[in-house]
C-alpha cells in the first residue's frame, strides 16, 4: 500500500520514532552521566565524611585516653613499677574506653607493658614514628596495620606531672565504625591492605560480595591517592573510590567506598521508562491524527479519482459535490468545471467527427453507424433496410465552371431538399464529394423505388443560386436488407455498385442486381494485375482495317488492344482500358501500343503493304506534354512516316481539359501526325469547339451505323448530316460498326470516306491480318470491295 | 629565695671570709636560663645531712616557687594559701609522697633524704607543677630572669659545678672548680636547650 494515507502516516512514524529516540538516547545519556558524577560525587563527599568520622573517632580517643592516662591511682599504678600492677591497670583501664590493644612506653620507645600476653615487652614500639610524633605534640593518633587488623592508635604521655612515659591505646576500625559511615552517606565501607594476609580486613558488604571485592581488588593493586574504579559484585555494577590513609606505619590500608550503580541508576530508569511511555503515548496519538489527517485528504481524492474514472469512461453526467473551501474544494470545483468543458468539447468533437461541416447533414461515418444500428434492429423486426446512394451528374463541370462556393452552395441546397423529401426517421447524409446517401425503413422494395423517384423528383426544379438557374440530376444506386446484403459495409458497396451501374446506363436510379459484386471483384482483380500485363507480355494488338468506301481498298488499320489474362481469357479494351485510367497505367499502356502498332506498320510498309495504322488516345494521354516527343522519336526510329500514323481521339477526352488538349493536338499536328475525332454525335461538343480542333477525320459513331437501313430513320439523316458536315469542315468522314451490306451502300451512296466493321472484318491478330491484306490484294479487293458476309461479331 | 637567703647567711656566718661562686646560666643561643639550679658539690668529701627546712607553698594554683633547691634531708612544708584545697603528690623516685586535699598547713612536712628531682603536681590542678631539687650539698642557688646565680659562703676546696634546669634532657658536663677564700669567681655555663 502506497497510498497517501499509508506515506503520511510512514513519515508521522519516522519523524516521532527519530526524535523520540533522539530524545531516549539524549535523557539515557544525560542520566547516565549525571548518575555517574553523582555517584563520583557520593564517593568523594562519602570519603570526606569517612575522614571526618576518623578523624573526629581520633580526636575524642584521644581525648579519652588522655583522661585515663591523668588517673591518679593508674598513674600510680605505673610508678609502682610493678608489672604485673602496670599490666592489670593497662587491661583495666583499656577496657574502659573499649581499647583493643594498649602499651606502656618508655620515653626511650621501649615497650614497658602491653595487654597482649607480654610479647613486646622489651622491645622498641612497633610504631616509632607515632612516639616521636607524639614527643612533638604531647601526642599522637595513627593509623596501623596491626595483628592483620586496621587501627587507630592513640599515644598520650602520662603526667606526673612531667611525662614519665607513654601510653598507646589501639582502636580496631571495624563494623561498627564502617556502619556509621554507611549510615551517613548510604554508601558501603570496607578497608583493604593489599598487604595484609586478609587484604580485605573489615567490610559492610555480604560475604559474597566480599569475595568478589576482594578478588576484583588484588588486580587493581594499592593506589597513592584517590581514585575510582569500576567493579562486578554479584552482577551488579559498583563505583569503588580507593582512599588511601595516611598511616602511622606506612602500611598502605586503603578505605573502599563502594556505590551500586545499579541502585543509582533506578530513579533514571523510572524517569527513562516514564519518558519511553510518554513518548508510546505520543506516537500512537499522531498515528491516529495524521490517519484521520490523511483520510481527511485523501477520502476527497479518492472521490475524485472515482469521478476521474467515470469521465475516462466517457460518462460526464455525475457532478460532485464538495463543500469543503480548502484547497481540495478548489480542486473538486476546478475538476467539475473541466468536466463540463471536456463534455462540451467532445460533444463538439463528436458532433464535427460524425457530420459534415458543410451541409450539415451526417457524414458517412456516422451514416454508417445509423446503417449498422438499424440493420441490428431489422434483424429483431425482420423489416428491411433500404438504401440509396446518389452521384451528382456533371458535377465537376459546375464546380469548374461556375466556381467552388457556387458548387458549394449547390451541396447545401441538395442537403436541405433531399432532407425535406424525406421523413423524419430517415437519414440523410452527404459521404463525400457530390455524392448523397439515403438510409429508411422500409417494409417492400417498392418504398424504395418510391423513395428514390422522390428524390428524383425533387431535384427536378432548378436551382437558382446567385442569380444562376442550373438543373442537376443525380444517379441513384438502390440496395436493400436483407435482400442484397447482410451487413451494412456490404450493403453501402453494394448500392454504390447500382449506382455506378445506373450512372453507366444512363438510368435515374438502378436497383442492386444480385452478382453484380462479383464483377466487380474481377475488375478490382484485374486492376491489380494490369500492372504486370505489359511486363509478362500478356498485351496483344489486333488490326481492324479501315475501307476506302470509292476504291474498296483497305488504306487504314485501327490497332485495337487485347488482354490475354491467363484466367479470364482474351479480355477487350472497354473492360480494362477505364480501370487503366483509373489506376494511372493508361499512359504505359498508350505506348506499349503506339510503339507495337508503329513497329508492325513499319514492317508492313518496308513489305509494300501501304497502310496508315490508327491508335486510340486516352483522354489521359492528352495531359502527357511528353506524348509528342515520343511519339517523333518513335516515328524516326522506325522510318515511318507520321503521315501513316493516326490517332482517335473521344470528343469527351478533349472537353476534360480542351485548352491543354488542344495544345498537344496542335503540337502532334505539327509534327504531320493525322487526327481523328471517335465516337462522333455521343459527346455534347458543340460544333465551334470542332471546329477548333484541327483533326483530319471524323469516326462516326457506330450506335448511328449499326441500325442502318434503306428507309428512312433518324439515324439516316444523322450519318447523312455528320458526313456533309464532316466534308464541308474538310475532314475525311469514317463510319464503324458497319455489319452488313445495307449499311454498306447507304454509306458508299451518302458519300462517306472511309467504312469499317465486321462487314468487312473482324479485329485478327497481326499476322491474320497480314495475311487478311495479302488475300484482299489478290483477290481484286483493291477494285472495288464487294466483301462476302462474315460472321458478325 | 629571700627566705633561704638570710637562712644561709645564718648557715654560713662562722665561715668568714668565705668564696662566692657567679654562674651565669646561658642556653646556645646566649639567652638567660631562669629557675636553673647550679650547685657545687664538693669533691672527695661527704657533707652530713642538713637538718634544715625550707617552704613550698601554694597561691592562686601555682607553686611558689617553681624550682625549689634543697640539702638532702631538708624537711619542706607544703602550706596552702589558697582558700581551696589542693592535693599535692610525687611520683618521682626520689620521693613519692602523698598529701590528700587539704586546706592550711599540713601538721607534717615532708622530708627529702634521696639526692634527685621531685617532680609536684596538685591531682585536681593539672597546670600546678613544681620541682624540688634535692642535691648533696649546701652550696647552691637558682638563677634569676637574667640567668644569673650566685653561690655564696662557698668554703676554699675543689668543687665540681653542676646544672640542673627544668626540662633538662641531658645533665651538662660538671664544671670542676678550685676555690680559694674569699675568692670571687664568675662562671658561664652554657646548656643545650
Amino acid at each position: 500500500m502506497r497510498s497517501f494515507q499509508a506515506k503520511l502516516v510512514y513519515l508521522t512514524v519516522a519523524v516521532l520514532v527519530l526524535l523520540l529516540a533522539a530524545i531516549l538516547i539524549a535523557v539515557h545519556v544525560a542520566g547516565d552521566r549525571t548518575m555517574r558524577r553523582s555517584i563520583d560525587d557520593e564517593l568523594h563527599v562519602g570519603s570526606r565524611v569517612l575522614d571526618q568520622t576518623l578523624t573526629l573517632r581520633g580526636r575524642q580517643l584521644s581525648i579519652a585516653v588522655r583522661a585515663l592516662a591523668s588517673d591518679f591511682a593508674f598513674r600510680e599504678a605505673v610508678a609502682s613499677a610493678d608489672r604485673g600492677t602496670i599490666v592489670s591497670a593497662l587491661n583495666n583501664h583499656a577496657d574502659r574506653v573499649h581499647a583493643d590493644a594498649a602499651f606502656l612506653i618508655s620515653l626511650d620507645g621501649t615497650v614497658l607493658a602491653g595487654t597482649l600476653g607480654g610479647q613486646y615487652f622489651g622491645r622498641p614500639f612497633p610504631v616509632p614514628s607515632l612516639l616521636s610524633e607524639a614527643a612533638k605534640h604531647g601526642e599522637s593518633t595513627a593509623f596501623v596495620s596491626f595483628e592483620g587488623r586496621p587501627y587507630q592508635f592513640v599515644i598520650v604521655p602520662i603526667l606526673a606531672p612531667r611525662p614519665i612515659d607513654w601510653v598507646c591505646m589501639g582502636f580496631p576500625i571495624d563494623d561498627r565504625v564502617l556502619n556509621e559511615v554507611r549510615s551517613l552517606t548510604l554508601l558501603d565501607a570496607s578497608v583493604w591492605n593489599p598487604a595484609a594476609e586478609n587484604p580485605l580486613m573489615v567490610s559492610t558488604l555480604r560475604q559474597q560480595q566480599r569475595t568478589e571485592l576482594a578478588s576484583q581488588m588484588q588486580q587493581l593493586g594499592p593506589r597513592r591517592s584517590d581514585a575510582t574504579a569500576t567493579i562486578q559484585l554479584d552482577n551488579d555494577p559498583f563505583q569503588v573510590l580507593l582512599h588511601p590513609l595516611v598511616t602511622g606505619d606506612g602500611s598502605h590500608i586503603q578505605m573502599l567506598l563502594q556505590r551500586s550503580i545499579e541502585e543509582a541508576r533506578r530513579p533514571y530508569r523510572k524517569l527513562e521508562l516514564q519518558i519511553f511511555a510518554l513518548s508510546l503515548l505520543a506516537l500512537i496519538g499522531a498515528v491516529i491524527a495524521a490517519i484521520f489527517f490523511a483520510r481527511g485528504v485523501s477520502s476527497p481524492l479518492h472521490r475524485l479519482a472515482a469521478e476521474a474514472q467515470q469521465i475516462e469512461k466517457g460518462d460526464y453526467s455525475s457532478g460532485l459535490e464538495f463543500r469543503q473551501k480548502d484547497e481540495i474544494g478548489k480542486l473538486a470545483g476546478a475538476f467539475d468545471k473541466m468536466r463540463k468543458a471536456i463534455a462540451e468539447r467532445e460533444e463538439q468533437i463528436w458532433v464535427q467527427a460524425t457530420h459534415d461541416s458543410l451541409t450539415g447533414l451526417p457524414n458517412r461515418t456516422l451514416f454508417f453507424d445509423r446503417v449498422a444500428y438499424s440493420i441490428v434492429g431489422a434483424k429483431r423486426n425482420s423489416s428491411l433496410v433500404g438504401m440509396i446512394m446518389m452521384d451528382l451528374d456533371r458535377f465537376k463541370e459546375i464546380n469548374d465552371t461556375l466556381g467552388h462556393h457556387f458548387g458549394d452552395q449547390l451541396l447545401i441546397e441538395i442537403g436541405r431538399r433531399l432532407r425535406q423529401t424525406l421523413r423524419e426517421a430517415d437519414t440523410v447524409a452527404r459521404l463525400g464529394g457530390d455524392e448523397f446517401a439515403v438510409m429508411f425503413l422500409a417494409d417492400d422494395e417498392s418504398r424504395a423505388i418510391d423513395v428514390a423517384q422522390r428524390i428524383g423528383a425533387a431535384l427536378v426544379t432548378p436551382f437558382l443560386l446567385g442569380g444562376v438557374s442550373i438543373e442537376v440530376a443525380g444517379s441513384m444506386g438502390i440496395a436493400l436488407f436483407p435482400s442484397h446484403a447482410e451487413d451494412a459495409a456490404t450493403l453501402m458497396k453494394r448500392a454504390d455498385i447500382a449506382m455506378y451501374d445506373a450512372k453507366k446506363n444512363h438510368l435515374q436510379y438502378a436497383i442492386y442486381e444480385p452478382g453484380r459484386d462479383e464483377h466487380s471483384l474481377r475488375r478490382l482483380a484485374i486492376l491489380s494485375e494490369l500492372r504486370h500485363a505489359i511486363a509478362r507480355d500478356e498485351l496483344d494488338l489486333h488490326y481492324q482495317p479501315k475501307i476506302d468506301v470509292r476504291t474498296g481498298k483497305a488504306v487504314h488499320a485501327e490497332a485495337l488492344v487485347r488482354w490475354k489474362h491467363p484466367v479470364h481469357g482474351h479480355l477487350k479494351p472497354d473492360e480494362f482500358i477505364p480501370l487503366a485510367e483509373q489506376s494511372g497505367n493508361i499512359s504505359m499502356i498508350t505506348k506499349w501500343v503506339l510503339r507495337k502498332a508503329i513497329t508492325h506498320c513499319g514492317e508492313w510498309n518496308a513489305s509494300g503493304v501501304e497502310l496508315t495504322v490508327a491508335v486510340n488516345l486516352s483522354a489521359l494521354d492528352l495531359f502527357d506534354a511528353e506524348l509528342p516527343t515520343y511519339i517523333s522519336g518513335l516515328l524516326s526510329e522506325v522510318g515511318l512516316p507520321p503521315s501513316k500514323l493516326v490517332l482517335e481521339i473521344t470528343e469527351s477526352a478533349v472537353m476534360k481539359d480542351p485548352i491543354y488538349a488542344l495544345r498537344i493536338l496542335r503540337d502532334l499536328k505539327h509534327r504531320g501526325v493525322k487526327l481523328a475525332i471517335d465516337d462522333y454525335g455521343t459527346g455534347y461538343s458543340s460544333l465551334a469547339h470542332l471546329k477548333r480542333l484541327p483533326v483530319d477525320e471524323l469516326k462516326i459513331d457506330k450506335s448511328f451505323v449499326l441500325n442502318l437501313r434503306n428507309a428512312a430513320t433518324d439515324d439516316i439523316v444523322i450519318v447523312r448530316s455528320t458526313i456533309e458536315l464532316g466534308h464541308n469542315m474538310g475532314l475525311r468522314v469514317i463510319a464503324e460498326g458497319v455489319e452488313n451490306d445495307e449499311a454498306w451502300q447507304i454509306l458508299k451512296r451518302l458519300g462517306c470516306d472511309m467504312a469499317q466493321g465486321y462487314f468487312i472484318s473482324k479485329p485478327l491478330p497481326a499476322p491474320e491480318f497480314r495475311a487478311w491484306m495479302a488475300e484482299a490484294q489478290s483477290s481484286g479487293v483493291g477494285q472495288a470491295f464487294q466483301p462476302a458476309p462474315r460472321a458478325a461479331g | 629565695m629571700t627566705r633561704t637567703l638570710p637562712l644561709l647567711l645564718l648557715l654560713l656566718g662562722p665561715l668568714a671570709r668565705a668564696a662566692t661562686v657567679n654562674v651565669t646560666v646561658r642556653d646556645a643561643r646566649g639567652g638567660a636560663v631562669n629557675d636553673a639550679v647550679v650547685y657545687a658539690v664538693p669533691e672527695g668529701r661527704e657533707l652530713p645531712l642538713a637538718k634544715k627546712s625550707a617552704i613550698m607553698d601554694q597561691k592562686n594554683r601555682m607553686f611558689v616557687p617553681h624550682v625549689l633547691p634543697v640539702q638532702t634531708g631538708t624537711s619542706v612544708r607544703f602550706p596552702n594559701s589558697d582558700d581551696i584545697r589542693h592535693q599535692v603528690y610525687s611520683f618521682s623516685s626520689a620521693k613519692q609522697f602523698q598529701i590528700p586535699l587539704y586546706k592550711g598547713t599540713p601538721a607534717n612536712p615532708v622530708v627529702f633524704d634521696r639526692a634527685g628531682v621531685v617532680s609536684l603536681g596538685c591531682s585536681i590542678h593539672d597546670r600546678m607543677t613544681a620541682y624540688v631539687v634535692v642535691v648533696d650539698t649546701p652550696y647552691f642557688a637558682t638563677t634569676d630572669r637574667k640567668g644569673r646565680g650566685a653561690i655564696s659562703s662557698v668554703g676554699a676546696g675543689k668543687y665540681s659545678l653542676r646544672v640542673w634546669y627544668p626540662d633538662m634532657t641531658t645533665e651538662p658536663a660538671p664544671v670542676p672548680l678550685t676555690l680559694a677564700a674569699s675568692d670571687n669567681q664568675e662562671l658561664v655555663v652554657t646548656v643545650r636547650k
